[in-house]
């Protein structure tokens, strides 16, 4: 089988629905442009990779205060 | 893979079977068994039902329950084994699998929202079962049900030591397979109550076995020693065959939220 190589490949909108953080638990925002969930509550931001929510805590990008108070 | 801390145990974990995405995805032990054909059976009917496949690996569970559910999220730690599971449900035109990368002990998905969390052969891989079993617990609806098959050990301390000593010379990121009254206990501890066990038997052909996961020739080699110097109680159980094929117990356990 070859790798589905899908640039720009959008997470499914129903598994956003339930998507929480995984170390609060509280709901995530997405952003689109970035391709990433933001948990403010843990201050991460979590990558989606071709589709696929990464949610580990040791990938995800630290959020700036800029972003937090944004 | 860059991802997850250097000397970390989901990194072994990672790194032992993205390499193997395929292999797993194509894997008759896997893909087929009387298991995987019970779980359909149970699935029948719960067309509006929503699934989390903990530990896909090669979405075997996902791909047999995504007929008859309306949605299951395939769950694992190698983003290969994800990217493959995703090509494979788009192959079999599964469109309501979607794919989520995580760990088991940290779960990314809201109390009670999911009628089923099953998971095949992924557990004995996890760095803590009751960690792991208390997020499943968590996630389960409370009508839900808790679907674990795996290897299982037998309840013998010589039969046990040799099963977990071969798997974790195959497989360096082996972590148990935990016997029966294990998984009750820590099910129980965990606010899951069991409500069947099905045992079986798994023969596995010794040169697939290995290739799958690229076992070090220097660990093959410990592997057939082990095996040629075991005691006839061990042979007898595990049925070891002249080419190093052999047999092991499973279990299919099924769990309600207490």
């Amino acid at each position: 089988m070859t790798q589905p190589q899908r640039p720009g490949h959008e997470v499914d909108p129903k598994l956003l629905e339930i998507l929480v953080c995984p170390l609060t638990k509280a709901p995530l925002s997405y952003d689109r442009a970035r391709q990433e969930l933001i948990s403010r509550a843990a201050k991460l931001a979590f990558p989606i990779r071709d589709g696929i929510p990464i949610m580990l805590a040791d990938e995800a990008r630290r959020l700036t205060e800029t972003e937090l108070n944004g | 893979m860059t991802h997850l801390k250097d000397g970390d145990h989901e990194r072994l974990v990672s790194a032992q079977f993205s390499p193997q995405a395929e292999a797993y995805v194509a894997s008759a032990v896997h893909a087929q068994g009387a298991d995987l054909d019970a779980l359909a059976q149970m699935m029948a009917g719960r067309g509006a039902a929503r699934v989390l496949d903990l530990g896909c690996g090669g979405g075997h569970v996902s791909f047999t329950v995504a007929p008859h559910v309306a949605q299951v999220v395939a769950y694992d730690l190698s983003d290969r084994m994800l990217e493959a599971v995703a090509g494979e449900a788009q192959r079999r035109g599964l469109s309501n699998i979607e794919t989520a990368w995580g760990v088991a002990e940290e779960l990314p998905f809201p109390d009670a929202s999911f009628d089923f969390v099953v998971s095949r052969f992924s557990a004995h891989h996890w760095r803590d079962l009751s960690a792991g079993l208390t997020q499943a617990r968590r996630v389960l609806k409370p009508n839900g049900r808790a679907i674990f098959m795996d290897v299982v050990a037998p309840p013998n301390d010589v039969l046990d030591t040799f099963l977990q000593t071969i798997e974790l010379l195959r497989d360096p990121s082996h972590a148990r397979d935990f016997a029966v009254s294990e998984w009750v206990e820590r099910a129980q501890a965990a606010g899951l109550a069991c409500q069947t066990v099905t045992e079986g038997r798994l023969r596995l052909e010794f040169s697939s076995w290995i290739a799958r996961i690229n076992t070090p020739d220097l660990h093959v080699a410990a592997i057939r020693s082990l095996e040629e110097l075991a005691t006839r109680d061990v042979r007898a159980h595990f049925e070891i065959e002249p080419d190093g094929s052999f047999t092991l117990d499973t279990a299919t356990l099924v769990f309600v939220p207490v």
